[in-house]
């Protein structure tokens, strides 16, 4: 007689939302939720997970510097415009989410702050998805613009990014005054990535409003680190401990961009096949790979990776039914 | 090479040395020894000197500010000796080998000492040294030989010891029986013969006319990388009668055991490394018998505890493959040898013992504090730490025992830490922070104005800034208005006491570099023992009893430790301080040769266990960087 | 479940005799419960010791090994759920089908194709497995294509066919162990059970639900055969997956020996992207053997990176590459800053060097992941090892002025390193949190 393991788990994640409509304050279309969930990614038998895991379209405020070929192809007619850029991947690609990068504001471009409030007041007008806007990462200048963007933003519950455990009061500050959530990120390392977020709640940001980022590493590059870390995070926020019950946000498509693999041209490595596939193969890879360990948000670049993903959410879930009723 | 003079003030003294040496190496060859808690690496800026007149090259070290580089202050490490020179060595740059009063001495080594609350433990003096001591004496009337009993003189010497003990076989050296005949018919056929335990045979040490059986003094030593602590007692009434400690003065030569043992495969390193040890220990045995007025003679044997480490460096033995993958030591079970082949002065004939050790880095130490805390004989399981440099854990029952080394570093002995200093008079020890007055309360060790803050101290500090809100989770201080704070190129600095109100003119404060150092040791040692639990598949809460040693200080705050995370959380009463362990176990071991045998059984049956190669603990030791800990809820009967 | 060390060593004699090598009882325990040594080293354990200890550490899961010449595909034996737990140790087979009612000049393209299918990453050789003829035309032709296969390859096999006779034939012109057999079903038990006998050949048995599964694999072990692969049908994602999960639950959880073994799964969407998802899916969750219809380098170098990355061994340290990074805007005349290639000192001194606001090199040596003390010890940072980096990587083409940092903790390599290497040591700050300062005092 066979009997099931069935491992009911006792904790759950928290439910981050992103975006406010305009019954709550804000002018987005709808609102995006993650989290929720008290079983592990896609065990529908074990627990529940109410809102399955969503992507988010990548774009900059500036045109990028190195993205290959295998993304110009999609982007290059619009990247010199984020406005545009944000209205093609919201109309062409159906985008759910979207996620700003502001670049610009980086020392060496330096982009004036008052401009990328500017553009973030924008795009908020011209698109009416939920937002997520992430920093250029030089702590100085991030401290100066996301604030900004913070107040400007106010209302929309942006989801902005991010902390981490070397600089995280001012932002904290900003997010916290003006409604909107925040991106925890910590260096692959479950120590931190907890510590970080006990110290953004003893800031007063309640647990609930923190989507954690534990780096991510791309396929072929770290990948089984971040996977381990977020299996282990999972886990303990699944059995209780709330300081890491927190959804997952995964830049699955910054990462895997990056490798060798997704770029070099046939040319180059032609045992490799073709780099108009490779390139969108290895990113999509990377993404599912994150799924399976919580990945709630995924922050992904190539149309075609994630139609793809998408469609292998859909898979999963179309047979949730079918699995309780085993 | 040209010959230069250096004089150093204020002990007027001047030194002959080789152009370009620096002067640190110039007072340490005229047994001038000035504070180099790195060893001379430039790192610490402890060695402060001032040039009064000469010329020196010095190189850039970050380690001075602007202010004393104008006043002509170098750092005596990183400065070489150009022209003849004079050099003033302040006050704060001097090592000092002073004494602790009596009675702080004899809380430091008591027993079990309870501070506030009662201890279930029974410690019993009697019990403990109910066996013959390492070394005794035995006061003899021998009957003259005759025509019926001509049995040679050494026969009749054994006969009549064998009377009283039992003891099968006997050694008598060469010396000793030259000088038999004399010395029998010149006393008379009165002699007390002085007999030291040599593994399994008995030895004839000293053969000595009439009867001064009661004049047999033994000394127990704990030989620690930082501190020396030494110990005369009478052997026969089992009394201590006398204690002191010193700094170990191979600290000139490397702060711990990894960077002294580098420094013995140097050119004649290890030469002198051991000149250091046993110097320092001969000054303390002067200084035991000048103040006891005892005769050097009369002082038979010296029982050693200390890490392998100290006790290769004390024989003089190649400590080089301690550090090298196997982690081989030369020996673990040294045999009795004369103390004067190691150059220990004593009775030109006495013995010196050593504590057996267990492996490269859990020496006698680790097996006296074993033995003093009978932890081998309990039922219940016990856990012994160590809140030293090397952190070492022991954790077992009569059942099985296993130690790791923790490495915490000197940090909670005072050592490498802004206003830190050792356990002795003039040491912050106790802190109490006024949330009102905004003022810290504090006691010393010996009730005077302090010159700075001991482990213990550093412990309570902690725990009352986090307490206060003035130290965030990581350590870092937050600035609070109404507190005494101030930025350094340390970072945050926090004022304890005023500069008015210490001994030493100068403020005693704590910054965040000391914070993240305390931080760290008490982490190791945290970690160290989550670890070895975990190995075992046990849990903190398994242990019923937890010993708690180490140089820190002459209590311990319980609920500071836990606050701070360096101690589990766990009831009070499981927790039971123990002071010095090594120098209690080495008292006890000198006293008994049933302990000696205990011990050597002790260290036969502790597994060691390689911390560093097992796969959770850097992980164990980055959670527990955090205050109490990154895992909130393994502290959650700690009230804030 | 299998016992800590601290229950052997209650069962051992605990008299610290040394004759195992260890030296103490209590050592021999810690390393039998490790599995790292044998039963037999210590000879004074009684037999009723040896029976308890023998039984607690048999495998959960059968290991299932098929070869051919020089290759080698072992499967099962797994010991935990996670890979955090302590590592995957079998990594997946992934196996390419061939259709027999291909065209030969098909078949030949795909073969040629498969043989390119091999890639170095990080000191490993990545390639498939196995190769799965499966039939879907004649008997004639399935045999003819095994045999053109055996002839032209030199990889294990999988029969795909529930039609025994025609296996029969297969097997007898395939070399000993060196073949899978696809599949056996509760319908066709005996003669496939005759089969396994008689060639001695692992077989993949079939069943609708895990009940029926267990019951089929019982009946087998019945008939004295042990090696059997489970098949976990894809049809259904979310139920694929429960069920691969389920079955490593049930065998290590439950011990529940009818289901302890490796599992093997048909990845057939009609959609290739899908298949790599898939592939990469059922790799991470416990499948023994993938078997594919994909034979695109981009996607087949893709997924054994991903299988290789999730079987590596999580409990050797985090390491980055080591070599020269720059931060900020490092230039020529920069001071170059000395650590090891463990993550977290590497990320520690990073952040200072970033906080400090001085444009700096950062040096990465080599330390197989050591932090920098720990290394020290070990020998793996000395003046030695850190004149070899410099070396390495071109520091002397790359900085002018010569000048490097080392940690306040080996400050003792100073002048040995300045000899080595002939350049200018300066021994900064023992802790990382001192850096900033120490570089604003340098500069």
């Amino acid at each position: 007689m066979i009997k099931e393991v069935i491992e009911n788990l006792p904790g759950l994640i928290h439910t981050v939302e992103v975006g406010a409509t305009a019954q709550q304050g804000g002018t987005r279309s709808k609102v995006i939720k993650v989290g929720g969930e008290n079983a592990l990614p896609f065990l529908f038998k074990e627990g529940k997970i109410p809102n399955p895991p969503v992507i988010a379209y990548e774009i900059w405020d500036i045109k990028p510097a190195d993205w290959p070929q295998a993304l110009g192809y999609f982007y290059s007619d619009v990247w010199g415009d984020p406005l545009e850029w944000a209205e093609k991947v919201v109309k062409e690609y159906k985008a759910d989410l979207l996620c700003l990068k502001l670049m610009g504001a980086h020392p060496e471009l330096n982009r004036d702050i008052d401009e990328e409030a500017k553009l973030v007041e924008n795009i908020l007008k011209k698109v009416n998805v939920p937002l997520i806007i992430i920093g250029c990462g030089d702590d100085a200048r991030d401290n100066l613009v996301l604030p900004l963007c913070s107040q400007v933003a106010k209302g929309e519950r942006c989801l902005f990014g991010e902390v981490t455990q070397d600089n995280y009061k001012t932002l904290t500050a900003a997010v916290l005054a003006d409604g909107h959530n925040i991106i925890a990120q910590s260096p692959i390392d479950i120590n931190i990535a907890k510590q970080l977020n006990i110290l953004i709640s003893e800031l007063g940001l309640e647990l609930n409003r923190i989507v954690i980022n534990p780096t991510v590493g791309a396929l072929g590059y770290g990948l089984e680190y971040t996977y381990s870390i977020m299996e282990r995070l999972r886990l303990a926020g699944l059995n209780q401990d709330k300081t890491v019950a927190s959804p997952f946000i995964g830049f699955a498509g910054q990462e895997s961009w990056r490798a060798k693999e997704a770029r070099a041209p046939e040319s180059e490595f032609p045992q490799w096949g073709k780099e108009g596939r490779r390139g969108y193969v290895w990113e999509m890879v990377t993404a599912a790979t994150l799924l399976l360990a919580g990945t709630d948000i995924l922050v992904m670049r190539h149309p075609q990776a994630v139609e793809k993903v998408k469609r292998y959410i859909e898979e999963f879930n179309k047979d949730k039914e079918g699995l309780c009723l085993l | 090479m040209e010959k230069l003079k250096v004089t150093f003030y204020p002990y007027n003294q001047t030194i002959e040395v080789e152009k370009g040496k620096t002067i640190l190496s110039a007072a340490a060859a005229g047994g001038i020894y000035i504070n180099s808690a790195c060893g001379g690496n430039g790192i610490c800026g402890r060695c402060k000197v001032i040039l009064k007149k000469g010329v020196v090259s010095t190189k850039p070290s970050g380690m001075l500010s602007v202010k004393e580089r104008e006043n002509n202050y170098y750092l005596a490490c990183l400065t070489t000796v150009q022209s003849d020179l004079e050099v003033e060595v302040p006050p704060e740059s001097r090592l000092s080998f002073d004494n602790l009063s009596q009675e702080e001495l004899s809380s430091q080594v008591k027993n079990f000492s309870k501070p506030t609350q009662q201890s279930s433990y029974k410690s019993s003096t009697a019990e403990a040294f109910k066996n013959l001591p390492l070394v005794f004496k035995l006061y003899l009337e021998l009957p003259p030989p005759n025509l019926d009993d001509h049995i040679s003189d050494l026969e009749r010497l054994y006969r009549q010891i064998r009377m009283y003990h039992d003891i099968p076989i006997m050694q008598t050296g060469l010396a000793n029986i030259r000088q038999l005949a004399e010395t029998l018919r010149l006393a008379d056929w009165k002699v007390t013969v002085t007999l030291g335990k040599r593994d399994g045979t008995t030895e004839i040490i000293l053969i000595e006319p009439y009867d001064t059986s009661q004049r047999n003094y033994g000394l127990a030593f704990d030989i620690g990388t930082t501190t020396i602590c030494g110990q005369l007692v009478n052997l026969n009434t089992k009394e201590v009668l006398s204690t002191k400690m010193i700094y170990n003065k191979q600290a000139v030569f490397g702060p711990d055991v990894i960077t002294r043992i580098v420094y013995a495969q140097q050119d004649n390193g290890l030469e002198k490394l051991h000149q250091a040890a046993t110097e320092g220990i001969n000054e303390m045995i002067q200084k035991f018998i000048q103040e006891k007025n005892i005769d050097l003679n009369d002082i038979t044997c010296i029982l050693c505890s200390g890490n392998t480490t100290m006790i290769h460096l004390l024989l003089r033995l190649n400590p080089t493959y301690i550090r090298k993958e196997p982690y081989v030591p030369v020996a673990n079970f040294i045999p009795a040898i004369s103390a004067g082949e190691v150059g220990i002065k004593i009775n030109p004939r006495g013995l010196l013992f050593c504590v057996p050790s267990v492996s490269s880095y859990v020496g006698g130490d680790a097996v006296a504090g074993v033995l003093a805390c009978g932890m081998d004989k309990e039922k219940e399981l016990c856990l012994l730490i160590d809140i030293g440099t090397n952190g070492e854990l022991v954790l077992g029952n009569r059942d099985f025992l296993i130690s790791c080394a923790a490495s915490a570093g000197p940090a909670f002995e005072g050592s490498g830490v802004t206003s830190g200093m050792r356990a002795t008079v003039g040491a912050i020890q106790k802190t109490r922070i006024n949330s009102f007055t905004k003022k810290v309360e504090f006691s010393t060790i010996g009730g005077l104005k302090p010159c700075g803050i001991c482990g213990s101290g550093y412990i309570d500090i902690l725990a009352q800034m986090f307490k206060a809100g003035i130290l965030d989770r990581t350590g870092k201080i937050i600035n609070q208005k109404d507190w005494h704070i101030r930025d350094t190129q340390y970072g945050k600095e926090f004022v304890l006491v005023e500069k008015q109100d210490t001994a030493i003119n100068a403020d005693i404060v704590i910054n965040e570099v000391d914070i993240e150092n305390l931080k760290r040791a008490k982490a190791a040692i945290f970690a160290g023992a989550s670890i070895l639990l975990r190995h075992m598949g046990l849990d903190f809460k398994d242990v019923k009893k937890i010993f708690i040693a180490g140089g820190f200080g002459n209590y311990l705050d319980i609920q500071s430790a836990q606050i701070i995370g360096l101690l589990p959380d766990l009831e009070k009463e499981r927790f039971i301080f123990v002071g010095n362990s090594s120098l209690y176990g080495a008292r006890k071991i000198l006293l008994s040769c049933a302990d000696m045998d205990k011990a050597k059984e002790i260290a036969c049956k502790i597994t060691y266990f390689e911390l560093s190669v097992e796969p959770g603990y850097m992980e164990e030791y980055i959670a527990a960087l955090f205050f109490p800990h990154t895992d909130l809820s393994r502290f959650s009967n700690i009230n804030i | 479940m299998a016992l800590s060390g601290l229950e052997i060593y209650k069962l051992l004699p605990k008299t610290n005799c040394r004759k195992c090598g260890f030296p103490t009882c209590l050592a021999f325990a810690m390393q039998l419960a490790k599995k790292a040594v044998s039963l037999d080293q210590c000879p004074f354990l009684t037999p009723e010791t040896k029976k308890i200890l023998e039984e607690s550490s048999l495998p959960p899961i059968r290991l299932i090994t098929i070869k051919r010449e020089d290759n080698t595909l072992e499967i099962g034996n797994e010991s935990v759920m996670f890979r955090h737990e302590e590592k995957f140790y079998h990594p997946t087979g992934i196996g390419i089908i061939l259709n027999d009612d291909l065209s030969d000049g098909q078949l030949n393209e795909i073969l040629e194709m498969v043989k390119k299918l091999e890639f170095e990453r990080v000191g490993q050789r990545l390639k498939i497995d196995l190769l799965a003829i499966r039939n879907r035309s004649m008997p004639e032709r399935f045999l003819e294509v095994v045999e053109y296969v055996i002839k032209n390859t030199t990889l294990p096999l999988v029969y795909m066919s529930e039609n025994p006779s025609i296996l029969r034939q297969a097997l007898k012109i395939s070399p000993a162990g060196s073949s899978l057999i696809y599949r056996a079903t509760a319908k066709n038990f005996m003669e496939f059970a005759q089969l396994s006998k008689d060639y001695k050949t692992p077989l993949v048995v079939s069943a609708d639900n895990l009940e029926e599964l267990s019951n089929l694999t019982k009946q087998f072990n019945q008939q004295e055969i042990e090696d059997l692969v489970l098949e976990v049908k894809s049809d259904s994602a979310a139920i694929c997956l429960w069920q691969l999960t389920q079955i490593r639950r049930l065998a290590l959880k439950k011990k529940e020996r009818s289901l302890g073994y490796p599992c093997l799964v048909v990845v057939e969407t009609k959609d290739k992207d899908l298949d790599a998802l898939f592939a990469t899916t059922y790799i991470a969750k416990y499948a023994g053997i993938v078997l594919l219809d994909l034979f695109q380098p981009e996607e087949i170098l893709s997924i054994l990176t991903l299988r290789q990355n999730i079987y590596t061994d999580p409990q050797r340290p985090l390491q980055i590459e080591p070599k020269l990074y720059p931060v900020g805007n490092a230039k020529d005349d920069s001071f170059v800053l000395v650590t090891t290639n463990f993550s977290l000192t590497y990320y520690t001194v990073l952040g200072e060097v970033e906080a400090s606001k001085v444009p700096a090199y950062i040096l990465s040596v080599n330390t197989e992941g050591m932090s920098v003390l720990t290394a020290w010890a070990a020998e793996k940072f000395t003046a030695d090892t850190i004149t070899e980096a410099i070396h390495k990587h071109n520091l002397k083409e790359i900085i002018s002025r010569h000048r490097l940092i080392i940690p306040g903790y080996v400050a003792i390599l100073s002048g040995d390193l300045e000899d080595k290497s002939g350049w200018q040591v300066i021994v900064g700050p023992k802790e990382a949190a001192g850096i900033p300062a120490f570089l604003k005092n340098l500069s």
